[in-house]
């Protein structure tokens, strides 16, 4: 069967084809081409038996320990979890019967350790909790009263701070103030005129002070 | 997905200790032998084996059961092997293995010396495989579950997750380059 399939075309579809993976009626064509095509028979020969080699290729064993490890490790978690459960469980436990053993037989274990009464006790403990219930709020209360005065201070001191540029405006705007302001500006125009230092005044006043 | 597999997934999933082992005994060969031929070193395909079975373990619930079992375990057994390439960065990699392959196809190469000129096509079983090894591991992964799991290219796409025309222009170029090789190494004289 003639077909117009290239030889390159055809080595490109050859390892589909010892795969079986193409269409029956191309496959047909890759056949026919390769059995008339010497070159391209060859290389079908070829790729057959690299595929063939390929399926013989050696493989390894796992190793005895892979199952036992995956197992291991996956399990873990579940045991951890297992194992934290039953001792929270048992400390729980015992927990709980030595505190309802105590309250029970507290008043005898006081009386034979020679202990005061259990009861003088509660109300001690109630004692000093009210105490340190009540006494945080009255020592902040007493520690407000201290430090209110000095804050209020400070806080009117803050706030003179505006008022001093309107007092200098003020007290610039005086004719007093305007006649100094402007004897002492020209007063630094006629020194900074005799003492500047520049090229036609060498020796001057000014290159002097700058020596100096 | 067969009825024995759910059964068996369903089984891991009540943390059946016995299930696990089954699992673990009924897949490690594949697995191990996939990991081998990417890494190409037993001890870090072991490694790999390891880890691939304790993730497939613990994300259990999430598996879907209209997929095979076997390409979910080949597909995390690849990317674990070529996670651990890469950061081992053992074997550089060609420049002509860099190339897009879903482009164009390749050139067509010289098929080598004629079955009458003396061509002979048995090879011993330890040269081949040497030649194998000396593939790039995206290559060699191909030929592997094509060849030894008897995998469909269908079946290969959808465990390295890779377009069809991908492991079919893969499987090629594994076939030209085993070619190449045995041609340059005189086994076709």
């Amino acid at each position: 069967m003639k077909t117009n399939l290239t030889c390159e075309a055809c080595e490109r579809e050859l390892t589909a084809y010892v795969d079986g993976q193409l269409h029956r009626s191309v496959a047909r064509v890759i056949e026919d081409h390769a059995t008339s095509c010497a070159r391209c028979g060859a290389s079908l020969a070829i790729h057959r038996a690299i595929a063939a080699h390929a399926r013989r290729l050696p493989s390894v064993e796992a190793p005895a320990w892979l199952e036992d490890r995956v197992v291991r490790t996956v399990t873990r978690p579940a045991r951890l979890r297992a194992l934290w459960t039953r001792t929270g469980a048992i400390a729980a436990s015992i927990s709980f019967a030595v505190t309802v053993g105590g309250i029970a037989f507290w008043p005898r274990l006081a009386k034979a350790f020679g202990l005061p009464d259990p009861a003088t006790w509660l109300v001690h403990a109630v004692e000093t909790g009210l105490d340190v219930a009540i006494g945080a709020p009255k020592r902040l209360a007493l520690d407000l009263a201290f430090y209110e005065p000095i804050a209020r201070q400070v806080w009117l001191a803050v706030r003179s701070l505006s008022d001093i540029p309107r007092v200098v405006i003020l007290a610039l705007r005086t004719p007093d103030a305007m006649w100094t302001g402007a004897i002492l500006l020209t007063l630094g125009v006629a020194f900074y005129w005799i003492l500047r230092p520049s090229r036609t005044h060498e020796g001057g006043i000014g290159h002097a002070c700058l020596a100096l | 997905m067969t009825l024995d597999e759910r059964e068996l997934v369903r089984r891991c999933l009540a943390r059946d200790e016995r299930a696990y082992r089954e699992l673990v005994r009924s897949y490690q060969v594949p697995v191990m032998n996939l990991a081998w031929r990417i890494t190409g070193n037993a001890d870090d395909a072991a490694e790999v084996a390891q880890e691939t079975f304790v993730r497939v373990l613990k994300s259990l619930h999430t598996y879907d059961p209209n997929r095979p079992l076997r390409s979910w375990l080949f597909k995390i057994a690849s990317n674990l092997s070529l996670d651990l390439i890469r950061r081992r960065k053992r074997r550089p990699v060609a420049l002509e293995d860099m190339a897009d392959e879903d482009g164009p196809a390749l050139e067509a190469v010289d098929p080598g010396p004629l079955p009458d000129e003396g061509m002979r096509l048995s090879w011993a079983a330890e040269r081949f495989a040497a030649l194998v090894d000396e593939l790039p591991e995206h290559y060699r992964a191909v030929l592997y579950l094509r060849y030894r799991e008897e995998l469909s290219y269908e079946e290969i796409a959808e465990t390295l997750s890779m377009p069809l025309g991908t492991v079919k222009v893969r499987i090629h170029r594994a076939h030209e380059a085993l070619k190449r090789k045995l041609s340059a190494r005189g086994n076709t004289t």
